[in-house]
């Protein structure tokens, strides 16, 4: 990589539970990240993935500062973002903007979907008036929307004209870097690779870097440049993408792999790999080691 | 609004309730329209004068014949009508005003805010409505803005609380966190994003509230304690014909007939508008 990069995690925390007010004092404490850490570069997409529950959403609402991580630090090209207070963010987070999985959930019900595209130039005072709504006509015609649409609410919408709108908004404002949070799970098989080769065409035009998070392997094989598997709060393997699919040494990761279904009747019968996750948590102080340049594993039983 | 009436013309009770109401209001409106005698002025040579319905159109007829000083009960009952709705329409919206915007800021706030009006909210509702009403009209003095603001601040909690619970399950909508993720100051988000999907449930709690203010008013004009005569009020013209009950039932039938109509109205009508808007109950019919 010789592009800068345009976010580095380093040692991300975040545990829930375990309060300390008098009702929910016996509240077992869960670490949703454990000492994560990544970079990513300019124009890059890092893939994320690993199973329900291993932290992934809580990393891309860490960076984003929607949710203050408990220890670790989130630089945006070069920016300590950990330490500043909302109003000093609010400059930042014109550059960084998350998509959310559920298409449906994140419309406003009661706003019309020009007005929600609108919102980020709005909020940050960008533009108004009459450049305001050939902007949005814009932006809806970049994802591919018809910019008649502008002037209706979300009902009238299908998963992925919704899916659609929540990119305009997201890209409304050219940021750098965005967080994708499972955006294609929620959508039909037919519409998702439509999405995907939106991400990759607004990519190319604006240089756009993702965090992409996901549970479909194929998906991330196809988009992303590095991926990241996730296990209980840890990265477990981070390594170039043909090289962790040519080569993964995580069992983790090794299990991972073996469950992609393979549309070949002849291969029915190859054997999965079983990985059992209870008995496997990652080690709190366990490090990454570099096993091949660009290729990290979690220190932990390898074979 | 086309589906609104649609389906308000298959459900019996609630257009049952709707037209009744439209009645009331357009009634209330109207009433210095009406050629109907002053209801403050008495004529004692016709008091305790019986319903009839002789010489209907003429001048000095009183179709639901007089009270104790001879005033004109119909006359009465629709005058009292417009202060009833008035004072209950202000307070409703008064207390759903400060209700929703309490409910909206302790929910989508949380923390110490929230939990401060919640214990206010559970102390006021460990206090009977009436009693606290009491107290307060007591100590302010009767007159119609001070029983609107007691009917108000016996209302706001209801609203609290639902809107509260409402915006507990909002804020952690994925368009709620998506504006947090532009940079959207926690008012915008309130306004735009929170408010107006509570409306809806706003709405529900203001028709329900309405019939419950209605009564309370006329109860607190009963106790002496509501707008003050001459002004009519069907809970005054209650209190005043309740010792001639035995001998002039009219006195007490027809405003209490009008209370009971009132509320009866609202009622049918709110609880369609509920079944309406919950998703849970429409189209099963």
């Amino acid at each position: 990589m010789t592009q800068p990069n345009v976010l580095e995690a380093k040692n991300l925390m975040r545990s829930f539970g375990g309060g300390t007010g008098f009702f929910d004092r016996n509240k077992p404490v869960i670490h949703a990240i454990n000492g994560v850490s990544f970079e990513i570069a300019e124009g890059e997409t890092l893939g994320l993935v690993g199973e329900s529950g291993s932290g992934k959403s809580t990393i891309g609402r860490a960076v984003l500062q929607l949710e203050k991580p408990d220890s670790g630090s989130v630089k945006f090209r070069g920016t300590e973002l950990t330490t500043l207070s909302p109003p000093q963010l609010k400059p930042y987070r014109k550059h960084m903007q998350m998509i959310f999985q559920d298409p449906y959930s994140a419309l406003n019900p009661r706003m019309k979907v020009g007005n929600f595209v609108a919102e980020p130039l709005v909020v940050h005072q960008v533009e108004s008036g009459s450049a305001l709504t050939d902007r949005v006509a814009e932006l809806f015609q970049t994802v591919g929307l018809d910019p008649s649409f502008m002037s209706r609410y979300p009902h009238e919408f299908s998963g992925g004209q919704r899916q659609r709108i929540n990119i305009a908004r997201a890209i409304a404002l050219n940021p750098a870097f965005i967080v994708a949070d499972e955006p294609i799970t929620a959508l039909d098989v037919s519409i998702q690779a439509q999405i995907v080769n939106l991400f990759q065409d607004l990519q190319d035009q604006l240089g756009l870097a993702y965090l992409f998070i996901a549970h479909d392997l194929s998906m991330v094989r196809y988009l992303c440049s590095r991926v990241a598997v996730m296990l209980r709060g840890r990265i477990v393997e981070l390594a170039p993408t043909e090289q962790i699919f040519a080569d993964p040494r995580h069992p983790y990761t090794q299990s991972l792999l073996a469950a992609i279904p393979v549309p070949d009747p002849d291969r029915k019968h190859r054997p999965r790999i079983p990985f059992n996750v209870a008995r496997n948590i990652p080690p709190r102080d366990a490090p990454m080691i570099e096993v091949s340049p660009g290729h990290y594993v979690l220190d932990q039983e390898i074979q | 609004m086309k589906n609104l009436i649609k389906d308000l013309m298959r459900s019996k009770a609630g257009l049952i309730g709707a037209i009744l109401l439209l009645l009331i209001v357009f009634v209330a409106v109207f009433a210095p329209f009406l050629d109907l005698p002053d209801p403050t002025r008495g004529d004692l040579r016709a008091r305790l004068a019986g319903p009839t319905w002789d010489g209907l159109f003429s001048p000095g007829a009183h179709p639901l014949g007089t009270d104790e000083v001879g005033r004109d009960i119909l006359s009465r009952m629709i005058h009292g009508s417009r202060v009833t709705l008035l004072v209950a329409t202000t307070a409703v919206v008064l207390g759903g005003i400060v209700g929703t915007a309490l409910g909206i800021w302790a929910g989508y706030k949380g923390g110490l805010v929230d939990r401060v009006l919640m214990r206010l909210v559970d102390i006021q509702l460990a206090i009977p409505l009436m009693l606290l009403a009491l107290l307060v009209v007591a100590a302010l003095g009767p007159s119609l803005r001070n029983v609107v603001l007691v009917l108000a601040l016996t209302s706001w909690i209801r609203y609290a609380r639902i809107i509260r619970a409402q915006v507990l399950s909002l804020r952690e909508r994925e368009f709620v966190q998506s504006a947090h993720a532009i940079g959207a100051s926690t008012m915008r988000i309130m306004f735009f994003h929170i408010l107006p999907n509570v409306l809806t449930p706003a709405l529900v709690v203001g028709t329900l509230e309405l019939a419950r203010i209605i009564i309370m008013d006329s109860a607190l004009s009963f106790l002496g304690l509501g707008v003050q005569p001459p002004t009519p009020s069907w809970g005054r013209m209650l209190a005043d014909g309740r010792v001639y009950i035995s001998s002039a039932w009219w006195t007490v039938t027809f405003p209490g007939l009008a209370i009971v109509l009132t509320v009866l109205s609202v009622n049918l009508f709110g609880d369609w508008l509920r079944d309406y808007f919950d998703p849970k109950t429409r189209n099963k019919k």
